[in-house]
């Protein structure tokens, strides 16, 4: 948490030279940025700063603009905006329908290596920082996986518990505590810094009027 | 000098932050204001006799100096579009005259403020020309104006614009110099040939801010803050010797960061400079004071949002000011819903800046050409649907400690589902990042909210984080009464 959006572990060093000089606006950088969006794509790494500098030069000169890499960067975002709002409003059942229903956005999604599985982990941060437990039909739809695909998922990638619910209902997620999901009340406490009393220490030392 | 080193944040403690700030400034800031007026009256007096031993010298001179003025000096209002092509054509000139002549160039400004004015005018002019050219394009793509405006798709051009402002920068070490100051070290050692001369100086501090502004003008929010990368945001920086650069940087850093969902570093922001105008109204004699008030009132409406979007206790004397402006229409935005919308999207268009498109729009088509305020304010107005609700479920989880979500879904006459995602939505928008150290982009991610919970099955559990007596306040106030 808290890491620079500008931030890339393992952004190459040309890329980074670019992108800390004023070529960073030149339309000539724009194939390099290009290759270096489909290695993010195949790679699942991902490199925000670098891929703003690049739809800035689109956006600067219209004419270079082609429309597989600003796919792929706003795949790589999230940023497509039907899909988005679904995520955005964490509406996730509607989210994965979404994504179902028309085979354009499997094309869409299609260069991005390990899309769906990226999103999961994506909603699975969300759901384990708000609940520490989750009926298994509401997990399933939101992660959009059932029987053993979620399990395993659930499990293995998550690290979270599955109950079976002793063979009656559903069953449920569990998702171990943690800082998020305690939801511990806390007491706010003054906190007093000796500065405060400059005023009353100076006034000591001053002659009485 | 200690008085404006800023306390640590990491308590995350809002209340404490807030009255502190003010407190400790508060004599401060009077007196760093009434410093500079003194100061600016005493630069005036040398200009006059500086002008006059120019006018001495001969034409050549003279012709500078009424070029420096000109390029620091506003439009007419309405001027014509020969008018603006010339204005491009002069600063174009004169950039080019500092940039690129043999080595640093010696000019005599004529006020203390020129290079703040100058950059400011220049992206003024940049930014009602694009203003004005989309305007043309999408509702008279006909005219003979039109035609002018296509047959020049150069002038004042964004990157024309960009390579003034980073050119200057470049020029004049800046970035480097203020990194130096940073590590207590003399920027004179990085500073070269140009970064020495204050003329070089100045047009490449106030370069930085100029880019801060044009960033948040294209909607790059994050490169907006980037910038100021090596400027400290505290009363020795050098934007505070000219209070509308002071301002300026200001407002564009709330606003970005309140683009940027950080409604708390958004409002530490707002509250900061309104405070000091608040502060230093009786000393503004100026005319520099009639474009301060046109933002101070955008910034209220700035805050406003912000603080619906993130409940925080303000300085007292915005919160009066605060519901002397906006009363009634305070208490419907913090409470939500779809009635708040129409006085969202208000206050947003009233007081966002006037964004713009980077590049010519296109006359052939018109019903092409987007509004850019349009487009922010649409995509603002979709953050504000997403979380229009959550005041409405927090009033109803603050009465709990437990709450079966059904039950809740019930009061609130919503599908389950939806609760759940509304709870969830809200949930990630109590984690916001906040700065406490380092870059503007620094920040840790807390919870900026006095309301948690989280859902066991159908179960939401709730906390609160409760604020102790404050005592240390009323003890020192009440003890200086027997002084």
């Amino acid at each position: 948490m808290g890491i620079a959006f500008d931030s890339a572990p393992d952004r190459p060093e040309h890329i980074e030279a670019i992108l800390n000089g004023l070529d960073r606006y030149n339309p000539e950088t724009t194939t390099i940025f290009q290759d270096y969006v489909t290695q993010q794509c195949e790679d699942r790494t991902y490199d925000c700063y670098a891929n703003l500098a690049l739809l800035k030069l689109y956006q600067f000169n219209p004419h270079l603009t082609r429309d597989e890499p600003v796919t792929n960067i706003l795949v790589k975002a999230l940023t497509l905006a039907r899909l988005n709002a679904r995520l955005e409003r964490c509406a996730y059942r509607d989210f994965w329908d979404l994504l179902d229903s028309d085979d354009l956005y499997a094309d869409l999604v299609a260069d991005v290596n390990g899309f769906e599985e990226l999103m999961r982990v994506r909603i699975a941060v969300t759901v384990g920082q708000g609940c520490r437990a989750v009926e298994r039909p509401v997990a399933e739809g939101w992660l959009n996986l059932r029987g053993q695909d979620f399990e395993a998922f659930v499990r293995e990638i998550c690290g979270w518990g599955v109950d079976d619910g002793g063979g009656g209902g559903g069953g449920r997620v569990v998702v171990p505590v943690n800082k998020e999901n305690e939801a511990k009340g806390t007491v706010v406490r003054e906190e007093v810094r000796f500065e405060q009393f400059g005023r009353v220490v100076r006034r000591a030392y001053e002659q009485p009027a | 000098m200690a008085l404006y080193q800023r306390a640590p944040y990491e308590t995350a403690n809002r209340q404490d932050l807030v009255e502190d700030e003010s407190d400790r400034e508060e004599e401060a800031l009077v007196e760093d204001y009434k410093e500079q007026v003194h100061f600016d009256d005493g630069m005036s007096e040398l200009d006059r006799t500086a002008s006059f031993g120019g006018a001495a010298a001969g034409g050549g001179p003279q012709d500078m100096q009424a070029q420096l003025a000109a390029a620091a000096t506003p439009l007419e209002y309405g001027a014509a579009l020969d008018t603006k092509f010339a204005s491009y054509d002069n600063y174009c000139n004169l950039f080019h005259y500092i940039l690129n002549s043999e080595g640093p160039v010696d000019l005599e400004v004529p006020t203390y403020y020129w290079a703040w004015d100058v950059i400011d005018e220049f992206i003024y002019q940049f930014e009602s020309f694009c203003r004005y050219r989309n305007r043309i394009a999408r509702t008279e793509s006909t005219s003979e104006e039109a035609q002018l405006l296509r047959d020049n798709p150069n002038t004042w051009g964004c990157y024309s614009v960009l390579n003034v402002l980073y050119s200057l920068i470049q020029r004049s070490q800046i970035n480097e110099q203020l990194d130096a100051m940073k590590r207590n070290e003399d920027p004179n050692q990085v500073a070269g040939e140009y970064g020495n001369r204050p003329l070089y100086r100045m047009l490449g501090y106030f370069s930085i801010i100029g880019l801060l502004r044009v960033h948040c003008l294209l909607g790059d929010f994050s490169l907006a803050l980037k910038t100021l990368d090596d400027i400290e945001l505290n009363k020795k920086a050098m934007f505070a010797r000219v209070m509308a650069a002071h301002f300026t940087t200001y407002y564009y850093v709330g606003f970005s960061y309140m683009m940027m969902r950080r409604y708390a570093d958004a409002i530490r922001m707002f509250s900061h400079i309104l405070v000091y105008v608040s502060r230093t109204k009786n000393f503004q004699k100026n005319a520099q004071y009639d474009s301060v008030s046109k933002k101070n009132d955008q910034m209220y409406g700035l805050i406003a949002i912000c603080v619906a979007f993130n409940p925080t206790k303000l300085d007292d004397t915005i919160h009066t000011a605060l519901r002397e402006k906006y009363g009634d229409q305070l208490v419907r935005l913090q409470r939500g819903g779809p009635e708040a919308l129409p006085l969202f999207e208000d206050l947003f268009r009233s007081a966002c800046p006037k964004f713009i498109s980077p590049t010519p729009p296109d006359f052939d088509t018109p019903d092409l050409n987007v509004d850019p305020v349009d487009h922010h304010c649409k995509i603002f107005m979709e953050e504000v649907k997403n979380t229009m609700w959550s005041p409405t479920v927090k009033s109803y989880l603050k009465l709990y400690t437990t709450m079966d979500l059904k039950k809740l879904a019930g009061f609130l006459d919503v599908e389950p589902e939806k609760l759940r995602s509304w709870l969830l939505v809200n949930k990630q928008r109590s984690r916001q990042v906040r700065w406490s150290e380092g870059a503007l982009l620094d920040g840790e991610v807390v919870n900026g909210s006095d309301l948690d919970y989280a859902m066991q099955d159908d179960l939401i559990h709730i906390s609160e984080a409760k604020v102790g007596r404050r005592l240390v306040d009323w003890y020192l106030r009440n003890l200086a009464r027997t002084y």
